[in-house]
């Protein structure tokens, strides 16, 4: 075992370190929120021109090849500047249900779109009434049509939409299996009700109204379709458990540097055991969040099972400590803790997001324990 | 010992339910139930207030002779209960517990006459101008300084963190009037018009991008008469701390715990998980349970400071257990329903418009849920923050 990082991913992190101290200042983070799409073009095209972007993309699509590992240590620092680029969907996510597209060459030419940032992937997935996309069976319907399939169906928190050329819908076939099928963000028949999110990020609902879409926009079916989904979901889930870790680590620094300077009763709130005991429980999360996020990482090419499983596992685990970190974070700060002109307000939200976002810890503690008490191996 | 409510008390709450039922405006109690805020709008808390005016219910805990209603406190327990439950915007905690019992304890004749019919009418509103950049906690560190020229208090500084100071007619400022004493004994109370020139109000964006609450009071050359100065120069302190101490329930938030458990539980009932109610879930079960368990100590605890019990401890650790316990429950209550709603808690509504649609897909009952979880951060914070108060509870309770 080695858990130090290569030279590789130590310039990697040395590079992102610089981008994000430039770019991802405090007001950088304010005015997120007021890009309607969601979307800051400037940093996007850093994150292309910097490979990012390219990073797992195969090289034969003009990627740079390189494993989810990779992706972890930049992710750190991404969620260490509270970035919101759509980067978990359309290279994550995107990226690796794309790559399961049959035709080789619009597979490499939408994947070599994805590495120069030319292309924005979204996964519409969840539909109204369910949590974490819990509800079996898709509403949304894929019937044949013409040479392809016309898909109708209602998809509810697409998180990046607003911002995506391509989005990547579930859809159930004839034959009651369900089928990912890819289609343009702007192909018609689709309307949609876009909003931001806690964090700053943007999403959609999307209402697909016989969206037509040809015989090769079917990426999988069946089992198949299933694999890729659980696949893409616990991919993205190691990348946004990066991110979470990175931004535990930056509330955590905000906060210690705060109570050295905070000074009440004549000396710096700091020198009180009271608030230094809570920055050791912070510390303590956080520690153990790297680990599970390592441990996860460990297991992506574990039998499906057990990847869910320790998937799972990390994932109620950096959830748990996103809690603590950012909430002991507000409270170190006392009354600036809640404004939005300091940091930490901004660590928590991003926090609370990265702790919903594919599953929460409630939903991941139920599918760590179906592994452990019923499962037939176990 | 007996435990039983008095029974004129059920006929009493069934008469406040019927009157808010009857007399709470359908937009306000909207827009209030969006909210769910321990705070609410400046216009909503004034209409209200008139509306309890006209009943003689507004400074209802006020002496008789003062336009109060007598009540003893289970009787206001019950009043404060069914007001929350109905969905009233709250009442003003300033002209009910600090300035007003100030005034009409220490005031002047002058102040006497001229504040309390307008409080009692609802037609004055006051920010509280305590905390300061450099003093939260470390409230006795307060530097804003007012100099007696003449027949003038001229008052240089900044407050922060003053609620409602952007729309609020009048201030109360603990101010620093002499320098070359003890901190605690330089300290004087004093009335400030917030219109009087010299005082810029800036709005503080908060964490759940609201900005109409949070606000700091810049204080330059700010000529105030000698007249509004409360009581003696430099009993500020002493008073400050009696207001405090007079108070010692409101700090649990009991009946606004109780109203958002009940909003938890409703949610519990309309939200699903695996197409079955949540409120049918064995683990968010479990979670609720405990939350209404702790809830019900509250509750109780509360009854007994109000039923005046002898604690054997000094009274400032029981109506810390209140703080301690009342805010972690504000916690516990808005974290459970950020979780209820799953990911749907990550979509973003105005604050500034209350009564904004959910969205196509999306139930009512999400909005502005984590707007208020968001904000409720603030309740180990402010009023004597969570660390604080254990020191208190260490101290009173034990003497360490
Ligand atoms: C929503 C809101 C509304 C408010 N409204 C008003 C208002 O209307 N008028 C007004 O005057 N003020 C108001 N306040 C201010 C409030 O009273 C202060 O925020 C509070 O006193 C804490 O002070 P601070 O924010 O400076 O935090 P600090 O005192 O700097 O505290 C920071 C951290 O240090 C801890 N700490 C401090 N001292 C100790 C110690 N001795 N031992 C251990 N830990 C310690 C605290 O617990 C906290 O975690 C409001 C605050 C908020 C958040």
């Amino acid at each position: 075992m080695d858990f130090n990082y290569s030279d590789m991913q130590q310039m990697l992190l040395d590079s992102a370190g610089k981008l994000i101290a430039d770019t991802y200042t405090l007001e950088d983070i304010r005015h997120q929120r007021t890009i309607a799409n969601g979307l800051n073009e400037k940093n996007w095209a850093q994150f292309a021109e910097l490979g990012w972007l390219a990073l797992p993309i195969p090289e034969d699509a003009g990627g740079l090849g390189c494993g989810l590992e990779d992706v972890v240590v930049l992710s750190t620092a991404l969620g260490r500047g509270l970035a919101v680029e759509p980067y978990v969907s359309t290279v994550v996510v995107g990226g690796h249900i794309v790559g399961a597209l049959a035709d080789e060459d619009a597979r490499n030419a939408l994947l070599g779109q994805v590495a120069t940032g030319a292309a924005r992937i979204a996964l519409a997935h969840g539909e109204p009434g369910e949590r974490f996309g819990d509800g079996g069976a898709r509403s949304t319907q894929a019937v044949p049509s013409g040479n392809g399939f016309a898909l109708t169906g209602r998809k509810m928190l697409v998180l990046d939409a607003p911002s995506a050329t391509h989005i990547i819908v579930s859809a159930t076939l004839d034959d009651g299996s369900m089928g990912l099928f890819l289609a343009p963000r702007d192909a018609s028949g689709i309307s949609d009700e876009s909003y931001a999110l806690v964090d700053g990020a943007a999403a959609s609902d999307l209402f697909l109204d016989g969206v037509q879409v040809d015989a090769g926009a079917l990426i999988a079916s069946g089992s198949a379709a299933e694999t890729l989904l659980s696949e893409a979901s616990d991919r993205a889930a190691i990348a946004l458990m990066a991110q979470a870790v990175g931004a535990m680590e930056g509330c955590n620094d905000v906060s210690a540097e705060y109570i050295k300077e905070r000074k009440q009763f004549g000396q710096p709130i700091g020198k009180f055991q009271a608030l230094q005991h809570i920055m050791a429980d912070m510390f303590v999360s956080t520690h153990q969040a790297r680990s599970m996020v390592y441990y996860a990482l460990a297991h992506l090419d574990a039998s499906p099972e057990d990847r869910q499983a320790a998937v799972s596992a990390a994932k109620v685990l950096v959830g748990t400590a996103a809690q603590l970190v950012s909430r002991s974070g507000i409270q170190l700060h006392g009354g600036y803790g809640v404004t939005d002109e300091y940091i930490v307000s901004h660590y928590y939200r991003r926090l609370l997001a990265l702790e919903k976002l594919f599953g929460d810890i409630d939903h991941h503690v139920r599918r760590l324990a179906v592994h452990m008490f019923d499962r037939a191996d176990a | 010992m007996h435990f039983e409510l008095d029974p004129e008390l059920q006929a009493f709450r069934e008469e406040v339910r019927a009157f808010v039922r009857d007399n709470l405006p359908e937009d306000m109690k909207a827009r209030q139930m969006a909210a769910g805020s321990i705070f609410c709008s400046h216009d909503d808390e004034r209409a209200w207030a008139k509306i309890l005016a006209k009943k003689g219910w507004q400074v209802y805990s006020w002496p008789v002779e003062l336009g109060g209603c007598g009540w003893n406190a289970m009787k206001s327990f019950v009043f404060e209960d069914e007001l929350y439950k109905g969905f009233a915007p709250p009442l003003s905690f300033n002209t009910l517990h600090m300035i007003g019992p100030i005034i009409y304890k220490l005031g002047s004749q002058e102040q006497k006459d001229h504040f309390l019919p307008l409080m009692r009418h609802g037609d004055v509103s006051w920010a509280q101008g305590f905390s300061e950049p450099g003093s939260g906690s470390d409230l006795a560190s307060l530097r804003t300084r007012a100099d007696l020229v003449g027949d003038k208090y001229v008052i240089n500084g900044q407050k922060i963190w003053t609620s409602g100071a952007h729309e609020a007619d009048w201030g109360f400022f603990l101010v620093k009037t002499d320098t070359t004493c003890k901190p605690q004994l330089g300290m004087s109370f004093l009335l400030v018009d917030m219109k009087t020139p010299g005082i810029t109000v800036r709005t503080i964006p908060q964490i759940n991008n609201d900005e109409h609450h949070l606000c700091e009071v810049f204080l330059e050359n700010v000529e105030v008469p000698a007249g509004n100065l409360i009581g003696e120069a430099g009993k500020g302190w002493t008073y400050a701390k009696m207001l405090l101490e007079g108070e010692r329930t409101g700090s649990s938030y009991i009946f606004w715990n109780k109203r958002e458990m009940r909003r938890l539980l409703d949610m519990a009932r309309a939200e699903k998980l695996n197409g079955n109610p949540i409120a049918q879930d064995p683990a968010f079960r479990a979670r609720l349970a405990a939350i209404q368990a702790e809830l019900t100590a509250l509750e109780w605890s509360v009854l007994r400071v109000l039923a005046d019990e002898e604690f054997t401890y000094g009274t400032a650790a029981a109506s810390s257990v209140l703080k301690v316990r009342g805010s972690e429950l504000q916690h516990a209550i808005t974290e459970a329903q950020v979780d209820l709603i799953g990911e749907k808690s990550l979509r973003v509504y105005s604050v500034h418009d209350l009564l904004s649609d959910a969205g196509t897909l999306w139930p009512d009952h999400v909005v502005n849920r984590t707007n208020m979880a968001l904000l409720t951060r603030a309740a180990t914070i402010f009023g004597g923050a969570k660390q604080v108060q254990k020191n208190i509870i260490a101290k009173a309770a034990f003497g360490l």
